[in-house]
């Protein structure tokens, strides 16, 4: 195709909805550097290949809860039940497995049916949502609870520890270098990425999250997709559970408490919009590193806990003013 | 008219970044006269209003109320002068009561400055009963009424502030016909109490029925003023698009074929029931009714929507069965809805996203967007159509009224459907697009689809159908060929209170 046989078409590269995803991301990216540039001044621990290896470890688990949760938010909804499904897929994990409980199934198999169980999780969100019509924020409040008591009740309080060593290579292992679960977070990245940015299944969350109404009238199975995206999340869950469980050598029923909280801040750093229609995965991907990068920095310069906690917090409401500022001037222009 | 106008408006300019939205534009309004505003979309009438609410300064050029010079830094300002406006989004709080929407913001206080509910409530029945509107309980929450009895409260509130001068802007775009027949009555009304009424809307035939007086606008310049019972509709529509439209309906000569859609004992409660119709290739069916008689329901039905509870569709003969919208699309039926807004379109993204959103299942290259074929989709549907945009990427919410209407067609027609539903084709289109719009469908019978065109504009159904159908309450309760149908027994069938089996006479061949 000739592209110059079509003028209107030469004008591609100013469209304002690309300048803004670009200006966004860029400017998260700029905030990125100088919060790495500040907190390096500020200790000299910081800046080394170990730490910043190590921070990846630590961050892999939210985010992969963060990656179909950038997902969820486009089209509009929420999933507030993800710490939850973290926490019964760690417990189930350990409780399948165990060698003095009633099941003593091997590790592999204690392994799938975690993860079903967490995919199992978020498709009853799924179904929630579409077909009785509850709507997000309620349904992933109620299953959050929900989960979180299942993850109780299952592990009686007590924990699971003594798991074979080669269990332990996803989360305390490397590879080529690189701790084995960042290999993990950078696949799915990259998978989440090109669904979102190259295919009609993206393409429809974005409309879904603009106009559910129109979206069906195009022929979209929003019903269907969402369903997938909720479940999918439940499955991310339950991927988490297993490299935290291997992290830390053991289970316990409040693994994931407050996951969600995270996974949305970085998501909503990243530039997606809490209303929907807007957002992508790369925003995410900084978000997440940017939370994780200053939680690390600012401990190693001497910040308290609680002071971390306040300046992530002005950090976000930065990041979202910005975003707005940026958005109402494209919108006038 | 012989009284002194309560509002002058002389020389008025407003320029906005990039556009000079009026220039030079005189209007005045008479007490108790009703005065018709028209003009296509964006031919400035929006700024005007808003320039007398006070939301707008103008740059030049004076307002007088009751022959004193005013200006108005806001809205409040205009409000206390007596003029009040009662937008088409209706600005009412659906968690409040009736009278406290009435009185809002300027509530009566007893002593200590506590809002006086007695007095507040009685107030409000008063002003309710000089409209004569009884059947509003001003305990009432406003979110659980009809837009037409939100209307009223509207109509109310200005009145519970003295408005003089009252502007309405389209107030019957979403009304029933009923709530228009009342709203007729309040109008004329508050007419012969004095006030003086500004009356925006796109239905000529209204500006007929209500207005005295009626001054259109162009491009934002002052056109003329006229008697409404000097003027014709034609002259109305010359002096609104500066050209006479020579064929508003352009229907050309279209090859008769087979039946493509036929539908029998089509049946989804409420409002569809038990319906029979047949369309066939190169012919234009037009679907008749009044608001709320089943059209838009019966189509949704056909096209999965809403699916069928009884009854069956054929496509080309063959019986189908569709259950969603997804189906209907790869058995070649395309709908393209009533409201563009919230149905049609997905206003945030870009026009190239709109146009290939329905078939970009088909536009994929191992899985993936083929965006270059997108690409190429987008700029084909620009040219084809006429759609003015200055960018393939432009987001489609800034385009106008029937741009954005051109890419809802564009969108269904890259489907390459056989049955093409169109469900008010035209709604708030200006004239100049509608025009071509209508000469679109007209090709695209031409090039052989098979096209059910719902309507609420009789002129239209009229100009286009090569046979009308007309239902109501859920049936079809008429049928008749472009030949014999005529205004009358259209609407005569429309409005008829008892159901006769519908008359089915149909000749196939070349229609003119």
């Amino acid at each position: 195709m000739a592209a110059s046989s079509h003028p209107i078409e030469e004008r591609q590269g100013s469209s304002p909805l690309t300048n803004i995803l670009l200006r966004q991301e860029v400017i998260l990216f700029l905030i990125l550097i100088l919060a790495v540039t500040l907190l390096a001044l500020s200790s000299d621990k910081f800046l080394t290949v170990s730490n910043i290896l190590n921070q990846g470890r630590l961050l892999t688990e939210i985010g992969l809860v963060a990656l179909p949760m950038t997902f969820i938010i486009i089209t509009g909804g929420i999933d507030l039940s993800v710490g939850s499904i973290l926490g019964v897929c760690a417990i189930v994990l350990g409780y399948m497995w165990n060698p003095s409980g009633p099941f003593q199934l091997p590790l592999e198999a204690a392994i799938i049916v975690s993860l079903a169980l967490g995919t199992l999780c978020g498709l009853v969100n799924g179904l929630i949502i579409v077909y009785i019509g509850v709507p997000p924020l309620i349904t992933t409040l109620a299953t959050l609870a929900l989960y979180r008591g299942l993850a109780e009740g299952i592990s009686q309080a007590r924990s699971v520890r003594g798991y074979p060593e080669w269990f332990f290579q996803l989360g305390q292992g490397e590879v080529l270098g690189v701790p084995t679960q960042l290999w993990v977070l950078v696949f799915f990245v990259i998978v989440t990425a090109i669904i979102l940015s190259r295919t009609v299944f993206g393409r429809s969350l974005y409309a879904i999250g603009n106009n559910e109404l129109g979206a069906r009238f195009s022929g979209i199975p929003t019903g269907l997709y969402k369903i997938i995206i909720y479940a999918f999340s439940g499955f991310m869950s339950g991927m988490a559970a297993w490299i935290f469980v291997s992290r830390v050598t053991t289970t316990r029923s409040d693994m994931g408490s407050g996951l969600e909280l995270d996974a949305i801040a970085a998501v909503v750093l990243g530039g997606t919009s809490i209303f929907g229609g807007t957002g992508s995965i790369v925003g995410t991907v900084i978000g997440f590193v940017l939370i994780q990068l200053l939680k690390n920095g600012l401990s190693l310069a001497g910040v308290t806990t609680d002071g971390t906690i306040v300046v992530i917090g002005t950090v976000l409401i930065l990041a979202i003013l910005i975003n707005n500022f940026i958005q109402r001037r494209t919108n006038a222009a | 008219m012989n009284s002194i106008p309560i509002l002058e408006i002389e020389h008025i300019s407003k320029r906005f970044p990039g556009v000079q939205a009026l220039s030079d534009v005189q209007f005045q309004v008479h007490a108790g006269e009703v005065h018709a505003l028209l003009g296509e979309n964006g031919a400035g009438k929006s700024t005007l209003i808003k320039i007398i609410s006070g939301v707008h300064r103008p740059d030049e050029g004076t307002i007088r109320i009751d022959n004193r010079p005013v200006s108005f830094n806001n809205p409040r300002e205009a409000q206390a002068l007596g003029v009040a406006t009662i937008y088409q989004e209706l600005s009412l709080y659906p968690e409040l009561t009736v009278a406290e929407n009435i009185f809002m913001g300027h509530a009566p206080r007893g002593p200590l400055g506590i809002v006086d509910w007695r007095e507040m409530g009685r107030r409000s029945r008063e002003i309710l009963e000089s409209l004569e509107i009884t059947d509003l309980d001003v305990n009432r929450k406003v979110g659980g009424l009809s837009v037409g009895q939100r209307q009223r409260v509207e109509i109310a509130k200005a009145l519970s502030l003295n408005a003089r001068i009252l502007i309405m802007d389209e107030p019957t775009a979403a009304l029933t016909e009923a709530d228009v027949q009342r709203l007729f009555s309040i109008v004329r009304l508050l007419r012969e109490r004095g006030v003086g009424v500004i009356y925006i809307s796109h239905r000529l035939e209204e500006v007929f029925l209500l207005a005295d007086r009626v001054t259109v606008l162009r491009d934002g310049q002052y056109v003329g003023t006229a008697d409404v019972k000097d003027v014709t509709s034609d002259q109305l529509v010359s002096m609104m698009v500066g050209r006479t439209i020579e064929n508003m309906f352009p229907k050309l000569p279209a090859v008769i074929g087979d039946p493509v859609l036929e539908v029998r004992n089509l049946s989804r409660r409420p409002l569809c029931k038990s319906v029979n119709l047949t369309v066939r290739s190169g012919e234009i069916v037009g679907l008749a009714g009044l608001v709320g008689s089943g059209r838009s329901e019966l189509a949704q039905t056909i096209f999965g929507f809403t699916p069928a509870q009884e009854g069956e569709i054929l496509l080309n003969g063959q019986a189908v069965r569709i259950r969603n919208p997804g189906q209907a699309m790869r058995y070649g039926i395309a709908y393209v809805p009533e409201d563009r807004g919230t149905q049609g379109l997905i206003r945030e993204m870009r026009l190239r996203e709109n146009v290939s959103l329905a078939v970009l299942r088909t536009m994929t290259r191992s899985g993936f967007i083929d965006t270059a074929q997108e690409r190429r989709l987008a700029a084909e549907a620009i040219e084809q159509l006429g759609i003015r945009a200055y960018s393939i990427d432009q987001v489609v919410n800034k385009l106008s009224g029937g741009n954005q209407q051109k890419v809802v067609v564009s969108k269904w027609l890259a489907s390459k459907p056989k049955v093409l539903i169109m469900d008010e084709p035209t709604r708030g289109v200006d004239v100049g697009a509608k025009a071509e719009i209508h000469h679109l469908i007209s090709e695209l019978a031409q090039q052989g689809l098979a096209i059910l065109m719902i309507s609420s504009e009789l002129p239209e159904v009229l100009g286009m159908s090569d046979r009308i159908i007309v239902m109501r309450e859920g049936r079809v309760v008429a049928e008749f060929d472009r030949e014999e149908a005529n205004q009358k027994n259209v609407v005569t069938a429309m409005m008829r209170e008892t159901a006769e089996p519908a008359t089915a006479s149909t000749g196939q061949g070349v229609s003119v």
